[in-house]
């Protein structure tokens, strides 16, 4: 039985496919974009988060922590008065991830949902997230994925889902790679495999301004997925300032490579001239 | 919105511009003093104060208006001196200001009939109680007619004014009602505006609408056969009525700014199964919806068989921010009331009073938030004098449970000789008290008192860390905790931390948890079963708090789920504020365990929205599915709120940036900008548990 990392299980997720859904987030990403709002999905192992925000800097946690740099050992989080800190990643099983979601999936069955996998990037673990979906047959299974994963990995866990959120960054390869850290080559091939296969999809767009939200990019996605019979719609996520909220919880900064203050130039119009529908999240 | 609404709402509502016709505030002993010198009967005194308000009430008519009545005179006069009123206070217990209150009166009483023949009625039973030499009765009769005459009067004032400012509209309706029922919607909606000002008039307070989508139902209906009005028109004229609700709401009495009680209930079971919602209901809700106005405060009747597209255009409403509607399930709370003695007649009618309890129009004088019980009360008597000699925990629950009997004992027994100020006006709208000459202040059809439970979850939650911690694991031993909890967790912070934030709590969907709860409602509505109060009614159970949980909480010292000393409970029936749960379906499952049909004298769960879930009608109708699933699952009372954190406390570093920004309290809504910094807190700190 294989064991995976995930740093959160949500209730009530209405953005993540149909109907009321759970989203199970796992621990893990290949890609650094620059507008990234789960930052604590990024990096695979589990790590100290702080609220900070609310901190009253009373130093109980100080008080019992020998370490110089933080090992993420959790002994300081029962320390905190106002519990603030929190260990961000859990390790567990794939029996154990199916048994809590199977907990409730009545419930999520009788209102048109199921479950959805996100992250980070779940393609990351792909035999955990594999196995849990195995135990999983009768539950509506959805993933929300960056599509950065080897064209296998990325195909057989697709045969086993039955909806797919595929992000769609930038076409533009270069810069792709700018502000995600990686190319988009290997995305792309995945998108193709998806138009052709058997599943209903989405793609999702972030709305970067500065980055993303011109023509030429709308233009690219909808060129890209035009034929796609089982396209569902384009999902257009504007950008929100609050994305940079958990950077300083884990002891980061936030460095985004656009103006965060401009504006986003949203266009509907480019996806409806290609006859695909269209959504603003 | 036509035109001519906005006009009156930002005249009415955002300008407040009718309040320069408002009269000086007079001396609220005005009447008192001669009373008291007299040695006036309590029915005079009432018949004559509000008589002397009617009369001095100055008319204004507005030109653009169709639905006239404002009040000028701020306050009408008290009925008793304050020699008097301790006095009395000294015998008799005195619920809330003393004045009827919070009871829906059958409004059709008056309405369908006109004063006329509700004169020739009066007359009538005059002639019987004459035939029995009952004077006090015929007395009573008598004013009950005086006080038509006064209202009648004041309605050919205005008849006057409005002819005088050109308002032909105001005028006609006038010549017409409340002499004679009215011919159309228009008219009936101004004579319910006449009535439901008057009760304003003679301080009665919390005066509730009730089914306004029935009883006003087939005027509408008669008007757009004849094809007097279309859709559109009611919708306007509509609004205008729930505009008029917002005209003098600052001049009634309530804990803060928005406890009105001008709760309006849509929908319902009829007795047949069949379903009462009409196109009126939908025209109040889209009325709403377009107003965006703490008054009226709206109620949804559903049931397992309500469509999903009623709780979107419910939804629509709650991502509004306003704060309902709130829903009722009538297959839980229909049951429930005929389980505590109503007739199922009477229960298929239910209506909600000014917050939450359900009570019956033009029968109920049922007293349904007399007092409350405190859960961590019985919690805490129990730690402390028990906990150390109980060998396990379903011995320790024993002692809580007994606690809570007597608690239940005491409360009860309080309720004893209780007096209430005559209200012959109302009394105009209850059954029987014209034939029998009884005014409703005595009592009616129903005369139940209603108990609300505080602090449900921190008792819960309190219970479970005992369980585990002391019977279980053993990790803290009675002492200790018991010790900490004295100490207000002073050099106990790591246990405090443990049972703050690590042990079990009520709202995780946790059988160990949620089995606590079951049984401590269970045991709630043991305590009160078959006790009779001294109106020959009995005590209901529920899961309101009302602002009890303010008082009880303040007293309360520190709690063995972590809860520091005088630190706040959650309000009604939600989980406590510190929990960290895993979600809205969590909450849902936990609090659908207990049976709610045994503690149905009302009390939502409450649960807080972030306002980002309603970016799209999608989303709008997911949080539609949310709420069906509560009712599917046997929840007997929701209420949500659409909130943003910064918002709030943006709005309260800027109130004058947010002058129209609406929550809900408790019961009921108000403007954020004007609650008292103590309230505003508390919402702010609920707004963080928002999901
Ligand atoms: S988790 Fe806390 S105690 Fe452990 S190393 Fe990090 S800061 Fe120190
Ligand atoms: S214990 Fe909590 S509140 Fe105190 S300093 Fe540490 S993080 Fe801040």
């Amino acid at each position: 039985m294989s064991a995976g990392t995930i740093f959160d299980i949500n209730e009530f997720a209405i953005y993540d496919g149909p109907g009321i859904r759970q989203t199970v987030f796992l621990k893990g990403c290949p890609l650094r974009c620059s507008w990234c709002h789960n930052p604590e999905g990024q990096n695979p192992s589990p790590e100290l988060m702080i609220n900070k925000a609310s901190c009253i800097s009373c130093g109980h946690c100080k008080k019992v922590c020998n370490n110089e740099s933080c090992i993420a050992c959790g002994k300081c989080v029962s320390y905190c008065p106002l519990n603030l800190r929190k260990i961000c990643g859990e390790l567990l099983t794939a029996k154990e991830l199916a048994e809590y979601i199977r907990d409730k999936s009545d419930y999520y069955a009788n209102y048109g949902g199921g479950v959805t996998f996100t992250g980070g990037e779940p393609l990351m673990q792909p035999q955990f997230l594999a196995e849990t979906l195995s135990l999983l047959p009768d539950i509506h299974t959805a993933i929300e994925t960056s599509g950065y994963a080897d064209n296998k990995i990325f195909n057989s866990i697709i045969q086993l889902i039955d909806y797919v959120i595929m992000d769609i960054k930038l076409v533009d390869s270069s810069l792709h790679l700018k502000y995600t850290g990686a190319e988009n080559k290997i995305i792309l091939e995945n998108l193709a495999s998806l138009c052709s296969s058997n599943k209903k999809f989405v793609v999702r767009i972030p709305v970067i301004p500065g980055v993303n939200d011109n023509k030429t990019e709308y233009s690219a996605v909808a060129e890209l997925v035009k034929d796609a019979p089982l396209l569902e719609r384009v999902e257009l996520l504007p950008y929100h300032k609050t994305a940079g909220a958990k950077y300083e919880m884990i002891n980061r900064k936030y460095t985004p490579m656009f103006d965060v203050n401009r504006p986003v130039f949203i266009d509907q119009e480019v996806f409806s001239q290609y006859g695909i529908r269209s959504v603003v999240l | 919105m036509r035109k001519r609404i906005k006009d009156l709402r930002k005249f009415f509502v955002y300008d407040k511009a009718h309040h320069s016709c408002r009269q000086k505030p007079c001396d609220p002993m005005l009447l008192a003093s001669e009373f008291q010198r007299n040695n006036t009967s309590d029915t005079d005194r009432a018949v004559v104060r509000l008589k002397y308000t009617l009369d001095n009430e100055k008319p204004v008519v507005f030109r653009n208006e169709k639905i006239a009545l404002m009040r000028t005179i701020p306050n009408p006069p008290e009925l008793f001196t304050e020699e008097e009123m301790e006095a009395i206070k000294t015998s008799h217990r005195i619920h809330e200001r003393g004045e009827v209150c919070n009871i829906n009166v059958d409004y059709s009483m008056l309405l369908d009939m006109g004063f006329n023949a509700k004169r020739r009625e009066i007359s009538e039973s005059i002639k019987k109680f004459q035939g029995c030499n009952d004077a006090a009765s015929v007395h009573y009769l008598e004013q009950l007619i005086s006080i038509l005459d006064s209202v009648e009067t004041l309605a050919k004032r205005y008849r006057i004014e409005a002819e005088k400012v050109g308002n032909m509209v105001v005028a006609e309706n006038f010549a017409h009602i409340p002499e004679n029922p009215p011919a159309t919607f228009l008219q009936a909606l101004q004579m319910l505006r006449l009535l439901h000002f008057t009760m304003w008039c003679g301080n009665n307070y919390h005066n509730t609408l009730g089914r306004f989508d029935q009883y006003m139902y087939k005027y509408l209906k008669n008007d757009m056969d004849k094809g007097l009005l279309d859709y559109d028109d009611a919708l306007e004229l509509v609004e205008e009525f729930f505009l008029s609700l917002n005209r003098d709401s600052d001049l009634y009495p309530g804990m803060q700014q928005g406890d009105n009680g001008q709760s309006l209930v849509l929908g319902g079971l009829n007795e047949d199964g069949s379903d009462s919602y009409n196109v009126l209901s939908e025209i109040c809700l889209k009325a709403s919806l377009e107003l965006k106005l703490i008054d009226p405060k709206i109620n949804l009747r559903v049931s397992k068989n309500t469509p999903i597209e009623r709780y979107i255009l419910g939804s629509q409403l709650t991502k509004q921010g306003l704060g309902f509607p709130q829903y009722s399930n009538d297959d839980v709370v229909i049951d429930g009331l005929i389980r505590l003695g109503y007739d199922k007649k009477d229960a298929y009618n239910y209506v909600v009073a000014a917050c939450w309890e359900f009570i019956i129009p033009g029968r109920g004088m049922d007293i349904p938030n007399i007092d409350a019980l405190s859960f961590v009360k019985a919690v805490q008597d129990a730690t402390f004098e028990k906990l150390g000699h109980s060998r396990n925990f379903e011995e320790f629950l024993s002692f809580v449970k007994e606690n809570i009997r007597k608690q239940a004992d005491e409360i009860c027994e309080n309720t004893k000789n209780l007096y209430i100020f005559p209200s012959p006006f109302i009394s105009l709208m209850m059954e029987g008290c014209v034939e029998n000459a009884k005014d409703i202040s005595i009592g009616n059809r129903y005369n139940n008192y209603g108990i609300h439970g505080t602090g449900i979850s921190t008792a819960v939650d309190s219970l479970a860390s005992i369980k585990k911690y002391v019977f279980e694991t053993g990790e803290i031993s009675a002492e200790t905790i018991i010790k900490a909890l004295k100490n207000n967790f002073n050099d106990y912070e790591q246990i405090r931390n443990k049972l703050r934030y690590e042990a079990p709590k009520f709202g995780n969907d946790d059988d160990y948890v949620d089995s606590i709860a079951v049984s401590l409602l269970d045991s709630f509505a043991e305590s009160l079963h078959n006790r009779k109060n001294e109106r020959n009614g009995i005590f209901r159970p529920g899961t309101g708090s009302a602002m009890y949980y303010i008082w009880h909480s303040k007293k309360t010292p520190a709690t063995p789920d972590g809860r520091d000393s005088g630190e706040e409970f959650a309000a009604n029936y939600s989980p406590s504020m510190f929990a960290r749960l895993k979600g809205p379906i969590s909450i849902i499952k936990s609090f659908t365990k207990p049976d709610l049909k045994k503690v149905i004298n009302g009390g939502p769960l409450t649960l807080e929205l972030h306002d980002t879930v309603f970016r799209t009608p999608e989303a709008v109708s997911k949080v539609a599915m949310l709420v069906k699933s509560f009712i599917d699952l046997g929840g007997h009372q929701l209420q949500l709120n659409s909130v943003n954190r910064d918002t709030l406390l943006d709005a309260q570093k800027n109130p004058e940036k947010y002058r129209n920004l609406i929550v809900r309290v408790w019961g009921w809504s108000g403007y954020f900008v004007e609650l008292s910094k103590e309230y505003q807190d508390h919402i702010i700190k609920r707004a963080e548990l928002s999901i």
